[in-house]
């Protein structure tokens, strides 16, 4: 069995790794207009996110907590400019999903920004909003989200499943990179990113369970760590968790002693802010698959016989 | 350099042997072993390609010549499994005599072309398959494809006991081959699924073995066990 301060552990590194370089989590004022200045959103957004796993799942100890607490402040004062620049997105682009969807964790946080609100609901009202075409991964995770703020989900959820690669449950050996990538973020907007692990339809759960292990196999022998991180999620997020020893060992031992968690086999070389760009995913990853299954293994701690 | 040649000229005559076997599977048309072999390196491309090198005969439940089961039985007696030889090196030795037997021939030497007697059941005793206990699902579905040839209908030994009992397990082997482009193990995983209860449906094991056959083509070693797996999907008597 995995131990759990394995799993524990590799959480408060990359929680520390993402605290010592958070002005990494930097937006571009003056971006090429051929970039886009909501570009640099996905990051924030991804660190809200995992903020609140963090402290919903409430398994971090009292030094993480403050870590979280300072990264997600400092998010949302000074990278987001107090919400503003979500704001100044949205007029940039105003059919464009990714303010709101930074927006979301922020305001399930108690961060709040009216303007910027006013904005997503007048926005998403327009028909043009919900013809807008996404890959149906995308448009499960901006349903998911619709429901979480209050809006009417559209299309619901339910609609978008069997559309997605995982809701047609193919041939488990067609999996590839992009492939495994559409799987993890089905999970995680089903889940609301672990938090509601009934949210996976039974099929789904059983398909999962079942093929899985092949795929932790698989990217773990390819020293894909990011992709591995994911699927260990993936994993924490199933009705009974397997807390894979093989693969949470290997994942921890690809962990630098900062913290920092390297995409792909090693870490890779570059000034700072490009070091952040390559390394801040994995290790946002990282945390997450950590704070979620050492969450889950308490939780088999506790239902285990005395 | 003598020894490079006589690795080639042996990979040859096991191709040669592969190749004819899966024509024979192909068409359902005769198959004669003693025509498909030569007499220098008959024996040894026997033995490598094992019991599968009377495969139409075992499949299509149609007798093998004399001369066949001649040029069978003196690979399974010419090379028999050295001490400490690995499981799948004997357990492959062990199909060999088992169909030998099947097929109604001897382990004993002919002596003026007339066999003396057919195997006596102790030629036929049953290895160990205790080295499979607690295998993970990646190194049982590996040595389950080393000895695809066990996987024939109605062949029942210890090893395919334990096949039959992870099903799942097995399935899982087959996608990680198919991942890792190792043909030649899907392939024979895919064999083994087609006898096993229980392999979920989700595997698309039949499109699996059609996408194995196309990608791994330019081995016949990888076709014969596509076919095999076929004719006991399709047709072949149970």
């Amino acid at each position: 069995m995995t131990s759990t301060r394995l799993i524990h552990t590799v959480g408060t590194g990359a929680l520390e790794w993402l605290h010592a370089h958070r002005d990494g989590f930097r937006l571009e004022q003056d971006v090429d207009p051929e970039v886009g200045f909501l570009e640099r959103f996905k990051p924030v957004g991804e660190l809200a996110l995992i903020c609140k796993v963090l402290f919903r799942e409430g398994v971090a100890g009292s030094r993480q907590a403050q870590l979280a607490r300072q990264l997600i402040d400092h998010a949302w004062r000074d990278t987001l400019d107090g919400g503003r620049m979500l704001l100044r997105g949205q007029r940039i682009e105003p059919l464009s999903p990714i303010p709101f969807e930074v927006y979301l964790p922020f305001k399930e946080l108690g961060y709040s920004h009216p303007e910027a609100e006013q904005a997503f609901r007048l926005n998403q009202g327009l028909e043009s909003f919900h013809a807008f075409e996404l890959p149906p991964t995308r448009r499960l995770g901006l349903s998911a989200f619709q429901r979480r703020f209050g809006l009417p989900a559209r299309p619901p959820e339910s609609e978008v499943i069997g559309r997605t690669w995982l809701g047609r449950t193919p041939e488990p050996w067609t999996v590839e990179g992009h492939i495994a990538y559409d799987i993890t973020h089905t999970v995680f907007h089903l889940t609301d990113w672990g938090e509601n692990p009934d949210g996976i339809p039974a099929p789904l759960v059983d398909y999962l369970a079942t093929w899985l292990p092949a795929w932790l196999d698989d990217w773990l022998d390819l020293e894909r760590w990011d992709l591995l991180g994911e699927l260990l999620v993936v994993d924490a997020c199933l009705p009974h968790p397997t807390l894979d020893e093989r693969a949470w060992e290997g994942f921890a031992a690809a962990q630098q002693p900062d913290g920092a968690m390297p995409a792909v086999r090693t870490m890779p070389q570059g000034d700072p802010e490009e070091l952040f760009d390559l390394v801040y995913h994995p290790t946002l990853v990282a945390a997450f698959a950590s704070v979620l299954a050492t969450s889950r293994a308490l939780t088999q701690l506790a239902h285990a016989p005395a | 350099m003598e020894q490079s040649g006589t690795s080639t000229r042996l990979a040859d005559a096991v191709q040669g042997l592969t190749s004819e076997l899966v024509s024979a599977l192909r068409s359902g048309g005769p198959f004669a072993l003693a025509a498909a072999v030569s007499a220098a390196d008959g024996p040894a491309a026997v033995r490598v390609v094992g019991a599968d090198a009377v495969l139409p005969s075992v499949l299509r439940r149609t007798p093998a010549g004399p001369d066949d089961l001649a040029v069978f039985s003196g690979a399974v007696r010419a090379y028999p499994p050295p001490p400490g030889a690995s499981p799948t090196s004997v357990w492959s030795h062990w199909a060999m005599k088992r169909t030998l037997l099947r097929l109604g021939g001897t382990l004993d030497a002919p002596h003026d072309g007339v066999p003396e007697h057919n195997g006596s059941p102790e030629h036929d005793a049953e290895p160990l398959a205790t080295w499979l206990d607690g295998a993970s699902w990646q190194s049982l579905t590996h040595q389950l494809a080393v000895l695809a040839p066990l996987a024939v209908p109605g062949g029942d030994c210890a090893v395919t006991r334990v096949a039959r009992g992870r099903p799942v397990d097995v399935a899982r082997g087959f996608v990680r081959a198919v991942r890792r482009r190792d043909w030649l193990q899907a392939a024979g995983a895919g064999r083994w699924l087609v006898l096993l209860d229980g392999v979920p449906d989700t595997l698309g094991l039949e499109a699996g073995l059609a996408f194995v056959a196309q990608m791994g083509c330019a081995d016949p070693r990888v076709t014969l066990q596509v076919e095999a797996a076929r004719l006991m999907r399709t047709g072949a008597p149970v």
